[in-house]
Formats: structure tokens, C-alpha cells, sequence
């Protein structure tokens, strides 16, 4: 009596291989994207004695100051009352807790001072005491 | 008579991993020639008082004044410290002798307007080196 022959499997690979390399570079393109949200047109002062970065907050607000002078958030240019009214905003909007709004500061190592005091003083209008200095612990390239 | 065997007719596994490889390679080659490395940032943390209590001349506590002044191009640093000028090495030198006597004590870092944000980095920079955490920054109203 003849064997009954058993099933082989088989299966094509191929598209699910080129899934796999589609997700990959996906992800790859990605991450690479949610780190360039700096502005690069900034040189931070390199500080390698600092509190390195490691998990981000949502909450943060990050202003930027540029070599001219110009404050930016989420690089929109905007001026130093804009900022004032967005930062009262945004403690209202935290139950008027100033502490519940971190605010780290991204200014250009050679702007100077009276420049970066527009946004200090805008900190300082909303009740917002702790400011974050950015700074470049270690430099990658 | 001899037995016929039947054999199973099916192939071994077979997969032509050729192409695969070329693109695992091609993306391998891609990705190290367009990777950088990123850079590591960090947070200085301070104090910025708010204007109306601020009040410099009667401190309310005894407290370490450090001015930054605006600095020549290739200078390193210029500060003063207690109405002492100093340079970068000895202002170091102090915040040191500063923090092994009170790491806790206040410090109250006046700008001038015309200093740039890389002085005041770098001192704050310093003042981390030596866990000095009681930082406040003020706004000089002159220079």
C-alpha cells in the first residue's frame, strides 16, 4: 500500500520581508526626525559638569534665542510680550502652578545678555522662577 | 521482485537570500555613511527672582555676589566676585572653597547686559562642577 505523502510547507517570504525593511527604515527616518525638534541654527555653550538630559517632559517649554536676538518657541519667531502672554496661558492652564511649567532655555552662546533677559523677564512676568540653562554636555560630531 | 520505493516528491527548503542580503547590506552601508552622532545636552539649572523681590543690597541671608561682565573677544572670562575682579582659574578656585564650606549657600549671578549667554553658561557650568545648587540670575541694570 502506498504511503500517503505529507504535507510540505511552503511559504513566500518575499513580502514579508520587505515589510520588515519598509518598518525598519520607517522607524529609523523617524527617530531621527523627533531629534532634529532642536533648533540647529543655535551653538550651545558646552557645560560637561551639567544635569544631562535623559527623558523629556511634556510639559517643557523650550525657548529658543537666536545669535540675532530673536526668541523663538518651536521655531516660530515670536516676541518677548507673545511669550509673556503664552507662558501666563500656559501656568493657567496648570491650575496657575508656575512650577508645573519647565522651562529650558536655548540661547546662542555669543547672544548676549540683554537679549536673553526679554525672555527671562517674560519667565518672570508669569510667575515662573526655575529656568533651565541649555547646554551641551558632550558634542557628537 | 524488489520493492518499489516511492519517494516523497517535494523539494528541501529552498530560499533565495541573494536579494535579501543585497538590500540588508545596501541598508547597513546607508545607514552608517548618514548616521552622526548626537549630541548629549544637559540643563543648568537657576533661579531668575522676579524683579519686585529681588532686593540685592539688603539680602536677607549672607550671600556670594558674582557680577559677569561684558568681555573682550578672546578673553576667557571676566568676573567680579564680592567686588573682586578675577579671572576664570580663580573664580574655580573659590566656587571650590564655596562649596566645601556650604554647598547650600545662595549665589546671586548678576549679568551685565553687553556679557554674552556663553559667560553665564560656563559659570553656571562651574557651579555645577561643585554641586552648588542655590543659583539666582539677575540682570545688571548698567553696562
Amino acid at each position: 500500500m502506498r504511503k500517503q505523502e505529507e504535507p510540505y510547507l511552503t511559504g513566500n517570504l518575499t513580502a514579508m520581508i520587505d515589510v520588515v525593511f519598509q518598518l525598519i527604515i520607517f522607524f529609523v527616518c523617524a527617530i531621527s526626525m523627533q531629534n532634529n525638534t532642536n533648533d540647529d541654527s543655535i551653538t550651545l555653550t558646552l557645560a560637561p559638569n551639567g544635569t544631562e538630559v535623559k527623558a523629556k517632559d511634556p510639559r517643557e517649554v523650550k525657548i529658543d534665542v537666536h545669535k540675532d536676538g530673536t526668541l523663538s518657541i518651536a521655531q516660530q519667531p515670536i516676541s518677548p510680550s507673545l511669550l509673556g502672554s503664552i507662558l501666563k496661558k500656559t501656568v493657567a492652564d496648570y491650575g496657575g502652578n508656575p512650577d508645573a511649567v519647565p522651562i529650558i532655555l536655548r540661547g546662542d552662546e555669543s547672544v548676549l545678555h540683554e537679549k536673553i533677559q526679554g525672555a527671562l523677564d517674560a519667565c518672570s512676568e508669569a510667575g515662573i522662577v526655575k529656568i533651565k540653562f541649555a547646554a551641551l554636555k558632550e558634542k557628537g560630531s | 521482485m524488489a520493492r518499489k520505493r516511492y519517494k516523497a516528491d517535494h523539494h528541501p527548503g529552498e530560499l533565495n537570500l541573494t536579494a535579501m542580503i543585497d538590500v540588508a547590506f545596501q541598508l547597513l552601508s546607508f545607514f552608517l555613511l548618514a548616521i552622526k552622532p548626537v549630541d548629549v545636552f544637559a540643563n543648568l539649572d537657576a533661579f531668575r527672582p522676579s524683579p519686585e523681590k529681588t532686593n540685592v543690597s539688603t539680602p536677607s541671608a549672607p550671600m556670594i555676589k558674582i557680577m559677569v561682565l561684558p568681555m573682550n573677544p578672546g578673553e576667557s572670562g571676566v568676573y567680579v566676585l564680592n567686588d573682586t575682579p578675577m579671572t576664570t582659574p580663580q573664580m574655580e578656585s573659590r566656587l571650590k572653597k564655596y562649596a566645601d564650606t556650604d554647598p547650600t549657600q545662595t549665589i546671586l549671578i548678576m549679568c551685565a547686559k553687553r556679557s554674552t549667554h556663553k559667560q553665564l553658561v560656563e559659570l553656571l557650568d562651574k557651579c555645577a562642577k561643585y554641586k552648588l545648587t542655590n543659583l539666582s540670575v539677575v540682570s545688571s541694570a548698567g553696562i
